[in-house]
């Protein structure tokens, strides 16, 4: 997205009419927000439009928001995602459950580099930008009175929105839609684990914590204090079904296999021994250099990995 | 008012309970001979119903928020929480909750029950409802049955054509499940992804 139309998108949202602190705002203020945020209630409708290695993926759904959990429908799925759960309310409700102790990661990755109030559909809003040294990495239209973020905005490091998210027929306080039960819900739990040689820090991305899972496997949580991704390392794993029809991301250190959907990104790759699978929120540029630091893909094509299967 | 004090106040009581449906079987035996044979009551009865409409049509005067007990909205909260409060209350009531911190944190805890109660279990369903469930549950067994049946048949198939070593437990993994998995993860931290948006 270009800068003229950065500033369009923002003008059209937004009457600016105050501002109320300049940069150099503290990484803790941006906690803060993040928190608000995810302890704010209301419904919405929303709205998520993403851009990530050319593929452009649009999610409509009606979402309920109260204290870190969110009812989310979709067509008439309802899922129920927070506190560590992501469940699925169809006729077999079913879901998975973490289990985890660890304590929130701190980072001087973000600060806060200037709040400003507008007024956004009526409301009193405040515009936070959060810089990533000179660079603004995300922007979030903060409703003051519920904390609830009607407009997030990432941008990659060349300044262009990458993923938008907004929330239209906003209602604050209001989360009384969604179905009244789980009865009956199957979870899988999914405990804490020791790490088995995953990385501390993979640029910036801090392990946060390693949970079991499927096939003897492990996954990483990484988070640098905005986004986040799991490293799943399948190690007894024949195959990741949902990547038959990837789209090919090249960077330095290889080919990789991208499947995106307007929330996040898959990135499927193999070595010699293991299946390597990131499922996060990421930012592209963020996305190569986390690649950069890990096995690369073995250099074998797919076509030669079943020639080699067949005929040896 | 004769007709009022020819029915003894124990059936007026009775009717009055009738009306909110709180009746004990043998009370309800009780109003319903009275109903059939005592025109005294089924006056009553009329009575008691068109007070009742009378007052339900009564237009909703708005109560000053001064005069309410301790100056908060207690009542108020759950009924506008459930979209039920009249538009003449709703400025009120919104202009009040943004200025008096007492009501928001009530608000606040009258959500959370709210959604801990639909994270509640279920209940088991009831007796009757076993014979389908087990049916259904049959049906999907069947369907599993043919499901692996067919997977096996492919798989055999597969490894008859071309026999190849895999290399590993052959077990496959959802790109969905990841997903459920990292996004089920994520949910958990904070604050620090509080601001990833969630996938449903």
């Amino acid at each position: 997205m270009t800068t003229l139309r950065r500033l369009a998108v923002i003008g059209s949202v937004a009457a600016v009419t105050l501002t109320l602190a300049a940069a150099g705002a503290s990484a803790d203020e941006l906690t803060d927000y993040l928190e608000r945020s995810s302890q704010s209630t209301y419904s919405a409708n929303r709205l998520v439009v993403s851009v990530w290695g050319g593929q452009t993926q649009i999610s409509s759904s009606f979402v309920e928001h109260s204290q870190g959990m969110e009812i989310v429908q979709v067509d008439s799925t309802w899922s129920m995602i927070g506190n560590g759960t992501a469940m699925t309310m169809d006729d077999a409700p079913h879901g998975v459950a973490f289990v985890s102790n660890s304590e929130p990661i701190s980072t001087d990755r973000y600060v806060v580099g200037g709040i400003t109030q507008v007024t956004h559909m009526g409301r009193t809003c405040e515009l936070v930008n959060v810089m990533e040294g000179d660079a603004v990495r995300a922007r979030l239209l903060v409703d003051v009175r519920t904390g609830a973020p009607l407009i997030t905005e990432s941008f990659t490091d060349d300044g262009r929105v990458f993923r938008r998210s907004s929330l239209q027929n906003f209602l604050a306080y209001r989360t009384y839609s969604g179905p009244s039960s789980t009865g009956g819900a199957e979870y899988d739990i999914v405990m804490p684990s020791a790490s088995d040689g995953l990385p501390d820090v993979i640029f910036g991305y801090r392990l946060v914590d390693v949970s079991e899972a499927p096939g003897d496997s492990e996954q990483g949580f990484y988070s640098d204090g905005l986004f986040s991704f799991s490293l799943f390392v399948l190690g007894d794993i024949s195959s990741v079904t949902g990547f038959e029809s990837p789209t090919p991301l090249i960077t330095d250190t290889g080919v990789y296999d991208l499947v995106t959907t307007a929330y996040d990104v898959s990135i499927h790759w193999t070595d010699t021994e293991n299946h390597f699978v990131i499922v996060g929120d990421l930012p592209p540029d963020h996305a190569t250099a986390v690649l950069a630091e890990l096995p690369a893909p073995d250099a074998r094509s797919t076509f030669a990995d079943w020639w080699h299967r067949l005929f040896g | 008012m004769a007709s009022v004090n020819a029915v003894s106040p124990h059936l007026s009581m009775l009717l009055s309970c009738y009306l909110d449906g709180e009746l004990t079987k043998d009370e309800l035996r009780e109003v319903v001979d009275a109903l059939e044979t005592d025109l005294d009551a089924i006056a009553e009865f009329r009575r008691l119903k068109e007070s009742r409409k009378a007052v339900r049509t009564l237009p909703t005067l708005n109560v000053p928020l001064h005069l309410l007990p301790g100056g908060h909205l207690s009542e108020q909260l759950s009924a506008y929480l459930d979209g039920e409060l009249v538009t003449a209350e709703m400025p009120a009531v919104a202009s009040h909750i943004d200025s008096c911190s007492e009501c928001r944190r009530e608000l606040g805890e009258l959500d959370r029950s709210r959604t801990a109660v639909r994270a509640l279990p279920g209940v088991e369903p009831p007796a009757f409802l076993e014979p389908r469930r087990e049916a259904k549950k049959r049906r999907l067994g069947a369907r599993t049955a043919v499901a692996v049946a067919a997977g096996v048949a492919a798989v055999s198939l597969a490894f008859a054509a071309a026999p190849f070593d895999s290399g590993d437990g052959g077990q496959s993994v959802s790109i969905v499940d990841l997903e459920s998995r990292h996004t089920a993860r994520a949910s958990l931290s904070t604050p620090p992804t509080g601001l990833q948006v969630s996938s449903p």
